[in-house]
């Protein structure tokens, strides 16, 4: 099966060169450090290592539907001209044998190369990169981070030296995500009350993160640089202003900003502030895939109560 | 055995395609009721399969003695509606009217059971609000519980107006469409009961 | 009914269906009428208010992402005193979540199919009714309570709902959304969906039952076919919605935890509302565009004078996609981590549904091919249908794939790529058959000027919203945002969302001429004639126009298909290039098309 994939992958890497000269399509331009505002039209700028097999596949899809609309449109406005009313209809109900296996036809060949296209890659792409946490977990220099989203901001906590999430030496920040470039970063995210979405457009890459359920995500960035983080599902009043900010570091700078933090955490840790100890232990990448955790209940109703109650879901939000 | 249809040929095979039709209409809506009960079998399902222990740990296991004698309960009341039907198309109104009330009588049954069995649960703490099993077992069954209940409307009017001697011919089709709807219910039930208090 | 008719048949079908005699009162027929023609004028009016209603929820929409927090013209201060005409962003969650729901499920639904469903089905099979009016009846009413009610939702403290048209808890829940406008509002989908089924019912059984002698299932329009697959997803999906409902209502009233986890307190799992939702919400979205393919397969046909080309293609296909539309609802859900085992599967299940897509455009566009195109305003109606669902049917495969729904997710361009399908496909060609079957509705022709104008503003306009809302989702715009330049890697797209706003007033002022052409018409428009459009389906050639009550004096004997234009012998014989459905032409030939239509039927 891996196998399968690399050479599949290897496959790809060459059409990819091949059909990247063919697509000439929207590109963006942007400042060089965001969120410095952007301007233009085009995809937000790519810093992560592998969105651009998204973009790639949404430019060559892009590409192949513009002829296939292309087509249907010069059909429809020949016909139009040509076929008018001073022209004598031919009486013919399409349904002899080469009428209908030239339609099968053409079908055929559309659906195997359009959709075929985006099966074959979208399946790599998801067993290979976007959704093998496998591979990610594997790597020594993995960060990784937990989650926990709450109407209208964003808990991120790491683990610390230690390497165990709701310990003194925990890392815990607002709306406030910084990363080292070039390793994976992975998260795993639940949410305190209603349904969020954890998206970061410069990486391509989003997850929702749901009461009760702890879902992952990981990506790889390959820039540094300061970028949004943005809030994708509708979650209330003020779901346009739950922003985060994203700030990928260099390896080094990012271990000395942890180091930093997680000594001033451990100082002010508090053993008896069970609020304070949102987090849980980090979910394998072999285990069950659906967030259910061992204990049979959803684990986030761990999450503990008193940090539920004190999140503003309260009704005069809504005036 | 005295024939009451005294319609036209051409009238009875006018009323026998009507007959049909309206059947026809009603798998249509017991297919759209079904559906709704699938939906909320498979909200069941799916609470059930997030809990590693069923029932959960610190409530009452559901009661099992009851539910199986409204099994056999519900299941007489179709078997009752079965004759009832035949017996009017044979036009043969006494039995007709005793097979109906038989089944009426059957569905009430059913419903007090079921009254008794919220009561029962009710006493040993299970609320709708007590957890998922709570929330499950009281929408089912009253949801169930409130069809069974339009059922019987439906029957007492059927049998009121069979007492009062109007056309048998006329309420076959209704009673028809009553049957096919009863023994949805009954079916709905069976699957509840084995889905929810069985398993 | 099929094959070779012999008169006994004939006779028996003239019996099947009584004739109702015309109501007196007033009452009867007006109010509470049991006609199926009257019901769908009712569905109409019911369905073009919300239209209204709806689309000037859109106007705000877009003037708050044009214009962010800034006070809305005109009306501003009519609508929102309390802050000079400004929209607040929960004002704003309500307008965007009504403006969805009242779209969908009380503007498009009773438009397309409570009104071309009754007004069609019942006159193009060559019924007198359909199969339980007064069903019908209560169908209409009862989706009128179901009005009341949304109307109802913004009268009541804290407004209407306002959790998103997909109403996902827990934010659904009374935690997330407090107040009894988002009750009412799903108790109104509940009984909305009620009278759905009903119609449902009524349109899969008078379909089955009440066919003319002679019509045959590939005998029947395409429209009909179109109606009647939607009925039958109607059927089995609106419940699973209205389960979903019930069980959000008892949340946020009875106290139980179906959906409710985390800080809304309980142990339930609001994942499987969107598994309920969605098994529900992709047929939908099918339930709103079959009966628009069934649509352009006539009228592509109808007005390109030419056999509807390879017309049993066209219909295996739209049956496929019945079929296929109840297995694929999970893409809507690729992010909420679901199984990647379980996601691929959807995927390639998305993806299939482009085979019959594809049969299908190419069946219309070699309809047209060849043909005598008259550019009629229900053939542009047509054409602009099949130009606004290709673009949004093409940018739909996106979203059918993982790894590009995972950027696309959620942005603008979901919206975009949805409002080209069901919405701006489901528009024009509603349109399109309002223009055509307005004489048979109302015996009055429309203006075809102003039906032009309003095809030009109406096609340009919504290929422009939504196309430019499809360039703001590829740059990363989210959807629902109360003010989207909050994000810096959205600041560029300012003036996009601008320019996007000019176009969607531009859209609402064309909506003008229909408004004028429609009341104009209705009083004083030219008579029309029994078959104005030269067609030669059974509404044309056997009713007057408007029809009488019972539509059919006799009901009528169907020997050919509902497409024959331009045949050759007619053409000699009769000097025209159509023929009606229950014409007598030749004997002999006519009962050979019947023995074969019936032997692969």
């Amino acid at each position: 099966m891996n196998i399968g994939f690399t050479m599949m992958n290897h496959l790809k890497k060459r059409l990819t060169s091949l059909l990247v000269t063919l697509v000439a399509l929207t590109s963006a331009t942007f400042a060089n450090a965001a969120p410095v505002p952007a301007t233009g039209w085009g995809l937000p700028r790519d810093v992560s290592v592998d969105g651009h097999k998204i973009d790639w596949l949404i430019n060559a899809t892009t590409f192949f539907i513009t002829i296939l609309f292309v087509i249907m449109c010069i059909w429809m406005a020949a016909a139009v001209v040509k076929h008018g009313k001073d022209h004598q209809a031919e009486y013919d109900h399409g349904d002899s044998g080469h009428h209908v296996a030239f339609a099968m036809a053409i079908s055929a060949v559309i659906f195997l190369v359009v959709d075929g296209n985006l099966w074959f890659n979208s399946t790599i792409d998801v067993n290979t990169t976007f959704w093998n946490y496998t591979e990610a977990e594997k790597h020594p220099e993995a960060v990784r981070i937990e989650i926990n989203a709450h109407q209208w901001a964003w808990d991120a906590r790491y683990a610390g030296p230690d390497g165990k999430f709701n310990t003194a030496d925990d890392i815990v920040t607002l709306n406030d995500i910084r990363v080292p470039v070039g390793v994976p970063i992975l998260f795993q995210l639940a949410s305190t009350d209603v349904i969020h979405s954890f998206s970061l457009p410069n990486l391509r890459i989003k997850q929702d993160a749901m009461p009760g359920m702890i879902n992952r995500m990981w990506t790889t960035a390959k820039e540094t640089g300061e970028f949004d983080i943005a809030c994708t599902q509708h979650c209330g009043t003020h779901h346009y202003k739950m922003k985060g900010l994203l700030t990928i570091l260099k390896m080094d700078e990012y271990k000395s900003w942890s180091d930093k933090m997680s000594r001033i955490h451990a100082r002010g840790y508090d053993p008896k502030d069970q609020a304070a100890k949102w987090g849980w232990a980090w979910k394998k990448a072999d285990t069950n895939d659906d967030g259910i955790s061992v204990e049979g209940k959803p684990k986030s109703a761990a999450l503990a109560p008193e940090r539920s109650q004190s999140v503003s879901l309260a009704p005069e939000a809504r005036n | 055995m005295h024939n009451v249809v005294q319609l036209h040929p051409q009238a009875l095979l006018e009323q026998r395609r009507n007959e049909q039709t309206s059947a026809i209409g009603m798998m249509v809506a017991l297919g759209s009721w079904g559906m709704m009960f699938a939906a909320l079998f498979f909200m069941y399902l799916g609470l059930r399969a997030h809990t590693l222990a069923w029932p959960p740990p610190g409530l009452p296991a559901l009661p099992i003695a009851l539910p199986s004698l409204n099994t056999v309960v519900i299941g007489c009341s179709s078997v009752a509606l079965v004759r009832a039907l035949r017996s009017m198309r044979e036009g043969q109104r006494r039995p007709a009217s005793l097979w109906m009330l038989a089944t009426f009588v059957l569905g009430l049954a059913f419903v007090g059971l079921q009254t008794l069995l919220w009561w029962t649960t009710w006493q040993q703490g299970l609320t709708p609000s007590t957890g998922t099993l709570g929330t499950v077992f009281y929408s089912l069954t009253v949801l169930h519980a409130l069809h069974v209940a339009a059922g019987l409307a439906v029957l007492a009017y059927l049998l009121g107006m069979t007492l009062g001697g109007r056309s048998m011919a006329e309420r076959v089709t209704t009673l028809r469409l009553c049957g096919m709807f009863w023994h949805f219910v009954g079916g709905v039930w069976a699957f509840m009961f084995v889905g929810m208090f069985l398993l | 009914m099929q094959g070779v008719m012999t008169p006994a048949d004939i006779e028996a079908a003239q019996h099947l269906q009584h004739i109702h005699e015309t109501p007196k009162s007033f009452v009867k027929h007006y109010v509470f009428s049991i006609d199926h023609k009257y019901i769908a004028k009712q569905f109409l009016w019911a369905g073009l208010l919300f239209l209204f209603f709806g689309g000037m929820l859109a106007m705000l929409i877009r003037w708050q992402w044009a214009y962010p927090g800034e006070a809305v013209p005109v009306v501003g201060n009519l609508l929102f005193p309390d802050t000079q005409g400004a929209i607040t962003p929960p004002t704003y969650n309500t307008i965007f979540t009504t403006h969805g729901l009242i779209m969908i499920f009380f503007a498009i639904t009773p438009i397309m199919i409570g009104c071309f469903g009754n007004f069609c089905i019942p006159l193009m099979i060559g019924a007198r009714d359909m199969a339980f009016p007064w069903l019908n009846l209560l169908s209409f009413w009862i989706f009128a309570l179901s009005q009341a009610l949304v109307l109802a939702s913004f009268c009541v403290e804290l407004g209407s709902a306002a959790a998103g048209w997909t109403t996902y808890p827990p934010l659904a829940s009374q935690v997330g959304t407090p107040g009894l406008g988002q009750s009412l509002m799903v108790l109104a989908l509940f009984v909305t969906g009620v009278s759905t089924i009903m119609g449902a019912i009524n349109y899969i059984t008078t379909v089955i039952r009440f066919r003319a002698p002679g019509m045959t299932w590939f005998r029947m329009p395409g429209t009909v076919w179109g109606l009647w697959l939607t009925s039958i997803l109607n059927a089995l999906f609106v419940p699973v919605l209205g389960s979903a409902g019930l069980m959000l209502l008892f949340d946020r009233h009875f106290g139980t935890q179906f959906f409710l986890t985390g800080a809304a307190g309980g142990t339930g799992d609001p994942i499987l509302f969107q598994h309920l939702f969605w098994i529900f919400g992709h047929p939908e979205v099918y339930i709103l565009i079959l009966p628009i393919w069934g649509f352009v397969i006539d009228f592509m046909s109808f007005f390109a004078r030419k056999p509807a080309y390879w017309f049993r293609g066209s219909i295996y296909a739209m049956i496929t996609v019945t079929v296929l539309s109840a297995v694929v609802y999970g893409h809507h859900m690729f992010v909420t981590g679901m199984s990647p085992l379980l996601g691929q599967a959807f995927m390639l299940l998305t993806l299939v549904i482009s085979v019959p897509a594809e049969i299908l455009f190419l069946n219309w566009l070699h309809t047209i091919w060849k043909g005598s195109i008259r550019l009629t305003v229900p053939m542009l109606f047509g054409l602009g249908t099949i130009f606004v669902f290709g673009l949004g049917g093409l940018t739909g495969i996106y979203l059918g794939t993982i790894s590009t729904d995972l950027y696309l997710h959620d942005t603008m361009f979901v919206v975009g790529h949805f409002h080209l399908t069901m919405a701006s496909a489901a528009f024009l060609g509603s349109f399109g058959a309002l223009y055509l079957w307005f004489p048979k509705m109302y015996g009055r022709l429309m203006n075809p000027f102003l039906g032009k104008v309003h095809f030009w503003f109406s096609t340009v306009g919504l290929t422009l919203v939504f196309g430019f809302q499809m360039l703001a989702g590829y740059a990363g715009q989210q959807r629902r945002l109360y003010d989207p330049f909050q994000y810096s890697y959205l600041e560029g797209l300012q003036d996009l969302n601008r320019f996007t706003t000019y176009c969607a007033f531009a859209l609402a002022i064309g909506q003008l001429a229909f408004v004028y052409n429609f009341f104009y018409s209705l009083f004083a428009g030219k008579r029309a004639s029994q078959n104005p459009w030269e067609l030669g389906t059974i509404e044309w050639t056997d009713c007057a126009s408007p029809p009488v009550h019972h539509n059919f004096d006799r009901i009528p004997v169907v020997y050919r298909g509902p497409h024959e234009y331009n045949h050759p012998e007619v053409l000699e014989k009769l000097g025209r290039d159509w023929i009606g459905q229950t014409e007598e032409f030749d004997p002999a030939a006519d009962a050979a098309t019947s023995d074969e239509v019936a032997a692969t039927a």
